[in-house]
């Protein structure tokens, strides 16, 4: 990939994250609500922004620490 | 006994809410940047023949629907090839408004004769 090409890639990264972080604490949010909070709205919104919130978390890792291991396990031989 | 019954089902209800933690968290849903990409572009793929396959068991005619198109989309891609095609004819569009300026009173000019 040329160089000015890589940030148009993470780009596209953090907005595919941002649509399945999104997605996922949707549905997540859903399932409690449902199981837990007698189908009330405020679950599903919590979910939905904490899903858009960890993907603003990870977009700026990307953006401003991009050579720092986030959450990886090495194992040591 | 209403107090058991009670527990119970507060226990099925959290194992089912656990479960679809775990399932999100174990298809990278709740992971790193990558993870999210990888999984929505896991998604992308297996969307059509998931389609087909709903569409062939509920019995519509394939046949009448278009063929499902390859989701490959470039957001950033798409947004650099618009400013560029914005820019450029910005770039042309005063030469462009002289010759259409000369072009119409040259009509109009045939017109009155």
């Amino acid at each position: 990939m040329a160089s000015e090409g890589e940030v148009g890639g993470k780009r596209d990264q953090c907005l595919a994250d941002s649509a399945i972080k999104l997605g996922a604490g949707f549905g997540l949010g859903i399932v409690f609500s449902v199981i837990f909070f007698k189908r009330k709205t405020w679950p599903i919104t919590f979910g939905s922004g904490m899903g858009l919130g960890m993907a603003y978390s990870n977009c700026q890792h990307d953006f401003q620490s991009p050579y720092l291991l986030q959450g990886k396990s090495v194992k040591v031989a | 006994t209403v107090a058991a019954f009670g527990s119970f089902r507060f226990v099925i209800k959290g194992g089912l809410a656990g479960a679809a933690v775990y399932v999100a968290y174990d298809q990278g849903l709740l992971g790193s940047g990558t993870q999210g990409a990888e999984a929505l572009r896991k998604a992308q793929e297996a969307l059509p023949p998931a389609i087909q396959e709903w569409t062939s068991y509920i019995g519509w005619e394939v046949r009448t629907l278009p063929p499902i198109p390859k989701i490959d989309f470039s957001p950033s891609d798409s947004w650099n090839k618009g400013v560029q095609t914005v820019i450029s004819a910005l770039s042309v569009a005063p030469t462009r408004a002289c010759e259409y300026t000369v072009e119409g009173w040259k009509y109009v000019k045939d017109l009155v004769k």
